[in-house]
């Protein structure tokens, strides 16, 4: 070996070794807040303060939760997969609204976001205890039906009568993807979400909430409310906040 | 000099009693579908801690009496129940509330008490022992009483380094975490090892439906409030109580709102577990019906309104289009008795006999 041989092996060793010890890349926090509304009103439980969509009477929302699942978040030719991303979101909590805290350890810049509302087929057919998924939570029917991806329980106050609303809306059907923008402010990197619990009764006409006060096992009437899952989150304008 | 020294160790020596390390639990057999759990850091199962206490667990000396143990309210055959409707303690006087079954407590709401007003099981402990009703005792003596004991010293020093009233309680809670029913029937169905008579397995597919007239499925709504394979209460937040209209507005009691301070809260107590449900008669918070016939007969027909009662109960119904004025879910006969029989699968003999929760008194002595 002559010596520009020799001081070629040792540059490459360097510049092997140098790649090697580069620090890993910042680890990104992002948060993701999602703020529940029902249309223009936020939400606030166990009050008759919204009016009934399709018909007379105001309604109550007495319990709303929902899955969100498999976040991936994109750049520009690059895809980040959140792990074990099943999120049960829910907003009876002392902030009323609900946080996904993201640590992404790529340095790309994601412009991006995907999930699905629901739980994905594959999922949806197991009883593991994966993220927020739970075989014996609320949202599980049974192993047979696998899990409720929404569930909205209320009353209708109605002329003179109080009906009981239960929309429990699943099956892998019904499972919808959504893709946004991330729109990542500066510092701290956080995104916030609208949730529009209304739009679940008006994916086709507005809904009569006293003609169909309860939607469970039927699957036409399962899939109209599911039609108002692409509409159920939308990026948080200045309206929102 | 010397001696000096030597004095001085020996004081250190007397004063700071050096005890064995406590043997970690590590493993433990639970079923898959039971899912996640967790155990305190800061009071992680030990071999002592759970002798030490299942042996307070059966001690009278934790009462102000000397006469009442946990176990007199929590017998291990009745599954950790006392079957009075309300239990009796020291004063004589029943309480307002039905002994709880203690079983699979790691599982389920992680609060407990009917109202749901203590968030662990190891805050839990020390309120009966302290209610002037039940075993009406002072922590304070209680401590004294028990460092005249030697087996107490010992068992104590090993497992957390002394008698307190937190050691107490921790080891209490250690014993009941223990408490783990997964040989019933039903397990055994779930494992795939026997199965299930035809009425059992109707009332199974009933217990795990919500009805939909519509969609043409019948229903005996039980795993609205009790999960599929716990039988227990959801444990997510407050997803475990429930309002299942035994009270009209007028008859209603506090409930959890006693401790929310919601008032949606209100007559919202928590969902118990169906494990051995055949042998923890009678039912309900405050033990109003005999048997689980009356408890079918409650969710058929019997139904209160009012303002906090769960939707889900309301909605709920085999009939189509049902007009009529009272709330049921309208199963025929053939299916209520279906149901009791899917729930005297829960029932765990080898929990109710296990030689590992009974009293520790009564074993043979070693010899």
């Amino acid at each position: 070996m002559n010596i520009p041989q020799k001081i070629f092996l040792i540059l490459a060793i360097v510049t092997v070794l140098s790649a090697c010890m580069e620090q890993p890349p910042k680890p990104q926090k992002i948060t993701l807040r999602f703020l529940p509304f029902v249309g223009p009103q936020p939400l606030v439980f166990n009050e008759y303060r919204y009016s009934n969509p399709g018909g007379n009477g105001h309604f109550k929302i007495r319990d709303f939760q929902f899955y969100l699942s498999n976040i991936r978040l994109s750049a520009e030719q690059h895809v980040y997969q959140v792990p074990d991303s099943y999120h049960l979101v829910r907003f009876d909590n002392e902030n009323g609204f609900y946080e996904i805290n993201l640590t992404v350890n790529e340095p790309y810049a994601f412009s991006q976001i995907t999930f699905g509302v629901g739980v994905d087929e594959k999922a949806n057919a197991t009883i593991l205890n994966v993220g927020d998924l739970d075989p014996n939570s609320r949202m599980a029917w049974n192993w047979e039906a696998g899990y409720k991806f929404i569930l909205f329980e209320g009353y209708l106050s109605h002329s003179e009568d109080t009906i009981s609303l239960v929309y429990h809306i699943g099956f892998d059907e019904n499972y919808t993807e959504l893709s946004l923008p991330l729109q990542l402010a500066d510092t701290p990197y956080e995104s916030t979400f609208r949730v529009d619990i209304l739009s679940l009764f008006n994916g086709q006409n507005p809904l009569d909430l006293a003609e169909i006060p309860s939607v469970k096992f039927d699957e036409e009437d399962a899939a109209r409310i599911a039609s108002g899952f692409e509409d159920l989150i939308q990026i948080c304008d200045a309206s929102c906040t | 000099m010397v001696l000096l020294i030597a004095g001085v160790l020996g004081i250190f020596i007397l004063t700071t009693p050096r005890y064995d390390a406590p043997s970690p639990v590590e493993t433990f057999n639970v079923p898959f579908v039971f899912g996640r759990f967790t155990i305190p850091t800061d009071n992680p199962l030990t071999k002592e801690s759970i002798e030490l206490g299942r042996r307070l667990f059966y001690d009278p000396r934790l009462s102000g009496t000397n006469q009442i143990s946990c176990a007199t309210c929590h017998q291990q055959a009745l599954a950790f129940t006392d079957g009075l409707a309300g239990s009796v303690g020291v004063s004589g006087k029943p309480l307002a509330f039905n002994s709880m079954s203690l079983a699979n407590l790691m599982w389920g709401p992680q609060r407990f008490f009917w109202d749901g007003r203590a968030t662990s099981l190891e805050e839990q402990a020390l309120l009966p022992i302290q209610h002037p009703d039940e075993m009406a005792q002072d922590l304070g003596l209680l401590v004294k009483e028990l460092s005249r004991d030697e087996t107490y010293i010992a068992l104590f020093g090993i497992a957390f380094g002394g008698i307190s009233n937190e050691a107490i309680a921790k080891a209490l809670a250690s014993f009941q975490r223990i408490l783990i029913s997964a040989n019933s029937r039903y397990d055994q169905y779930l494992r795939g090892e026997i199965s299930l008579t035809e009425e059992e397995e109707l009332g199974r597919k009933l217990f795990m439906a919500h009805p939909d007239t519509k969609a043409s499925l019948r229903g005996g709504n039980c795993i609205d409030c009790h999960s599929q394979f716990l039988t227990s209460g959801f444990t997510a937040q407050l997803d475990g109580f429930s309002n299942n209209g035994l009270d009209n507005d007028a008859a209603l009691l506090a409930g959890l709102s006693e401790v929310t301070g919601k008032a949606e809260h209100r007559g919202f107590f928590k969902t118990p577990t169906l494990r051995n449900i055949a042998v923890t008669a009678p039912y309900m918070h405050d033990g109003r019906f005999n048997t689980l016939e009356e408890v079918l007969n409650h969710y058929n027909g019997g139904i209160q309104f009012s303002e906090t009662l769960s939707p889900l109960i309301v909605e709920a119904d085999n009939i189509d289009n049902h007009q009529g004025s009272t709330i049921s879910l309208n199963l025929t006969e053939k299916e209520e008795r279906a149901i009791i029989s899917f729930l005297h699968t829960l029932t765990d003999e080898q929990f109710l006999s296990d030689i590992r929760f009974s009293d520790p008194f009564k074993e043979a002595p070693a010899k």
